[in-house]
């Protein structure tokens, strides 16, 4: 019955609000000059919507709130400790849960554990977190994506799906042992929020698992994608988004997770694994960064109010009007012929910055100045994912040109209205209509590292 | 009024669960002899760390509602820099999710193989980062703080003439920092005087070389400078802060514990240059410079947190009760180190079970005794934390520890004189059957921070 319902309104009423502050055009005008064009260097308070990101942005439930204040603050063997490893096992599966700050904290671990200087870690596209991870460690990130992931406009269901020639070709070219694992992406964020089917993520983890490879699974945005399974898989409509997320988690070895996007919470992370030796090298290196095995540097009330979060994120009422959210703002988009990355993705509406702004050459990071008109025109923040976030090709220094150059509209979770997508909407297809008047930038200040979080840009006068 | 009470009541409350002897004889089995492994809700007094474990105002859980969790330049995250930049004087604050990860980012970018840390005395994640970093860490506390008994208003301060002599020993191009731990807690919770970082300070200049503050407990420390440094009693303790991390380059600081949060860190630097290679790691390994791994609410707890521990009412309550706990161990013939410290009390247990050799971890025995008497988590800070495995590698630096202590740790404004007559009573018993007391041997141990999850078995 509840499968069959069409409308995505929201299954909880609004408990608690926070204000938000209006600005001026000008206001608006001064603030993204002084943060170098940046949306990332923007004072939140001068932000009305913020669609930055979706990663621990979300609104909370009362009952996760009433988790915080039932925290266990008890350094060793908190009680919110077990409850939050019994609920990973139960939903995710995997035997050894660590606990960690967020999810780059267990990315980092993993990384530490399993690439040696040399390797190769093929992944469906890349994480910019993930890959530098990667990088650290000494390794190298190899896209085994399908190809329709690189076409914005190409409406394939699943386009988060491991292209199987092109990992058995990297396999045959580099051999299994130089293959440190898999890194296998739910609902791929850099395609733009796009899900593998369970079909392929079943055939990749076998392909692999004939070689020795191990498959680890970012999991997090895993129940996303298993509502779009749900949705779109033949044979699938039946199922739970529990018994989904079950049947992926069980083909992997293992898992990173940002609780901060799925799971509903402010703070936190895990890592999970199989393998009773790794779990053990895990925990001896969790206590050195992260904190003892049992809290992992999360307060006893975060990792409470995760394992609520975790059992909310599974409720299909949640992930529709969840997922449904998203999509009213994508079809808007659509209607008004603002080229968006399609199908829409799971946890926000993608512009294609290429196609919106033709008159400004990669050189002058189209994506990055329409994060910033779009900002200066209603508010609006939103992130580049482009040829800013892809940095320089290590080995020759020059600038990476991704075949997507997109600002990421980013929904965090049961926090806007339908009116706030409608105010971005329209701001949308305003600046559309207008394009023509967005001008290129130029980058004045570069870190060596994920360059988008702090670089600095003015406006180009080429051209 | 004489008596010091507490300048705070009682807002919410935690059920605490009481457990039989025989409950506890079974749990203490399960978890190996150690109390790391046991579970929370078994514990009646949970004695094992003041760090992350104190009760938080009520203005810090309206800090909690009023968090800003946006990604980037959250207004939370601008009220926090801002409180730092005043407490501490330092421009260049980066939050970190807790204090081992602004010790893992400092060591990651100064440390490395062939480099020497001098410290008073490293506390055990301080070690683990600087030798995972493949650098060593050396302790140089000077002579008085190893002797238990020994009156000296701050022991917990740097031998300098040591740190001359280490300096013409290695080189001061392999020293990338010299770091002074205040308070010093692997020492006895005691305290470094302001003229003793003076001292470091003076070297330091001399050589050319940074001096870098592991302050988690500054507060204490500087409250303690009040009290017992001469010249010291009529200045305040916000303007004793001032003055010592004036005399710093940069400080790692846990705000677990004078933060009076239950999370959160921070990394306070000087050098801009050290700063911006700091924040590119910070990105990497925590979370955006804006939130560093926390989330906006405990930026706004640790903000009030940072402001409330400065107030002296509360400092004298603090420290008062501490003493207490001493007195009347030392009254009922218990051998502590002395004077108490800021945050804890240390039982000498060599000296109350002379009948194990180091090897069988006497502290650990005691740490069992204490848990199998009365429910009380209490921590071994001697041959398990700091001892070296005994096939393992070998560090020259590193001697044995040279005394064996069980730490009652006090949480902050969450026990009260009950609990602590309770846990009085407890250690008089355990006193009064010191012989009972047997040692033990370790049958799994981890390669770093053994402590945590080593396994014990009773000889």
């Amino acid at each position: 019955m509840t499968a069959s319902r069409h409308s995505w309104a929201e299954p909880w009423k609004v408990k608690m609000v926070e204000h938000l502050h209006m600005t001026s055009r000008a206001q608006r005008e001064a603030a993204i000059a002084e943060a170098g064009y940046n949306p990332f260097l923007l004072p939140s308070r001068l932000v009305y919507i913020d669609l930055l990101t979706d990663s621990g942005t979300s609104a909370m439930s009362d009952r996760q709130w009433a988790g915080l204040m039932v925290g266990d603050e008890a350094y060793a063997g908190s009680e919110n400790f077990y409850r939050f490893e019994r609920t990973v096992r139960q939903y995710y599966g995997y035997k050894h849960v660590i606990p960690t700050h967020q999810g780059r904290g267990a990315e980092h671990i993993l990384s530490r554990l399993c690439i040696k200087p040399g390797d190769v870690v093929p992944g469906n596209m890349y994480f910019t977190t993930t890959k530098l991870h990667q990088e650290l460690a000494g390794g190298r990130s190899a896209d085994v994506i399908v190809d329709e992931a690189h076409d914005p406009d190409n409406e394939a269901p699943f386009k988060g799906n491991v292209d199987h020639a092109k990992l058995q070709a990297l396999i045959d070219e580099v051999g299994p042992e130089r293959i440190a694992y898999l890194s296998l992406e739910t609902n791929v964020n850099m395609a733009g929020g796009q899900p593998c089917s369970l079909a392929n993520i079943r055939e990749t983890c076998a392909l692999c698992h004939r070689h020795g490879i191990r498959v680890f699974h970012d999991a997090t945005r895993a129940i996303e994608n298993c509502y779009f399974i749900q949705q779109r898989e033949p044979g699938c409509a039946d199922k739970t988004l529990a018994e989904i997320l079950r049947e992926i988690c069980d083909c992997t070895d293992g898992g990173t997770m940002s609780a901060k996007k799925d799971a509903l919470v402010n703070i936190g992370g895990f890592l999970a694994l199989n393998d009773d030796e790794l779990a053990e090298r895990a925990r001896n290196l969790v206590v050195v960064y992260e904190g003892l095995h049992t809290y992992g540097g999360m307060a006893g009330r975060d990792m409470e109010a995760l394992a609520i979060g975790i059992e909310e994120s599974v409720s299909w009422d949640h992930m529709h009007a969840r997922i449904g959210q998203v999509e009213y703002l994508g079809r808007r988009l659509i209607e008004a012929g603002v080229p968006i990355v399609r199908p829409i993705g799971g946890h926000g509406v993608f512009l294609n910055a290429s196609r919106f702004l033709p008159h400004l050459p990669r050189e002058q990071f189209p994506a990055q100045a329409l994060a910033a008109a779009l900002y200066v025109d209603s508010g609006v923040r939103g992130m580049e994912r482009g040829a800013v976030s892809a940095g320089r090709d290590p080995q020759t220094g020059k600038n990476i040109y991704p075949s997507l150059e997109l600002v990421r509209l980013t929904i965090p979770r049961r926090v806007y209205t339908q009116a706030h997508m409608d105010v971005t909407a329209e701001s949308v297809i305003a600046l559309y209509q207008n394009r023509e008047q967005v001008g290129g930038l130029r980058m004045t200040y570069e870190p060596k590292h994920l360059r988008f979080f702090q670089a600095r840009f003015e406006v180009s006068t080429a051209g | 009024m004489k008596t010091i009470i507490e300048p705070f009541r009682i807002k919410s409350v935690e059920p605490i669960r009481m457990t039989t002897p025989r409950q506890r004889e079974r749990i203490l089995r399960e978890a190996g002899f150690n109390v790391f492994l046991i579970h929370a809700a078994d514990v009646v007094i949970d004695l094992l760390t003041d760090s992350g474990t104190g009760a938080m105002s009520s203005e810090q859980w309206a800090g909690m509602m009023r968090g800003d969790e946006s990604y980037a330049g959250s207004p939370s995250f601008y009220r926090f820099q801002e409180r730092i930049r005043e407490v501490f004087g330092f421009d260049h604050v980066l939050p970190t999710h807790q204090g081992r990860a602004s010790e893992r980012i400092l060591f990651e970018l100064v440390g490395g193989p062939g480099k020497v840390v001098p410290n008073n005395a490293h506390f055990d994640t301080t070690r683990a980062n600087i030798e995972h970093s493949g650098a060593v860490a050396v302790d140089l506390p000077i002579a008085e703080a190893a002797q238990p008994t020994n009156r000296h208003p701050f022991k917990g301060n740097m031998d300098v003439n040591a740190l001359e002599r280490l300096i013409d020993e290695v080189g001061r191009e392999h020293i990338p920092l010299v770091m002074v731990t205040i308070t010093n807690n692997s020492g006895g919770g005691q305290p470094v005087s302001l003229e003793n970082l003076r001292a470091a300070r003076a070297v330091c200049e001399k050589h050319d070389l940074p001096l870098f503050l592991d302050a988690c407990r500054f507060a204490e420390n500087a409250y303690l400078i009040k009290r017992r440094e001469s010249g010291m009693a009529d200045r305040s303790v916000r303007d004793i802060v001032r003055e010592v991390f004036a005399l710093a380059d940069g400080a790692t600081i846990s705000a677990k514990k004078d933060g009076l949060v239950n999370t959160g860190g921070l990394l306070l630097l000087r050098d801009e240059q050290l700063f911006g290679r700091a924040s590119n790691l910070l990105i990497l390994t925590e979370g955006f410079v804006t939130y560093g791994g926390l989330a906006g609410r405990d930026l706004e707890a640790m903000a009030r947190g940072f402001e409330e521990v400065l107030h002296e009412d509360y400092l004298a309550y603090r420290v008062r009760s501490i003493e207490y706990l001493g007195e009347k161990l030392l009254e009922a013939g218990i051998p502590i180190v002395q004077p108490p410290g800021g945050h804890a009390i240390y039982i000498d247990a060599a000296a109350l079970g002379p009948h194990i050799p180091p090897r069988q971890f006497p502290g650990q025995a005691v740490v069992c005794g204490l848990y199998r008497i009365a429910g009380i988590r209490a921590v071994e800070v001697g041959s398990v934390m700091f001892g070296e495995p005994e096939n393992g590698r070998e560090h020259a630096a590193r001697p044995r520890s040279p005394l064996e202590l069980v730490r009652l740790a006090i949480p902050r404004r969450v026990y009260t004189q009950s609990h602590i007559d309770y846990v009085v009573e407890a250690m008089t018993e355990l006193g009064a059957r010191r012989e009972t007391l047997s040692g033990l041997r370790i049958v799994y141990e981890p390669p770093l921070l053994r402590h945590f999850t080593a396994q014990f078995e009773e000889l």
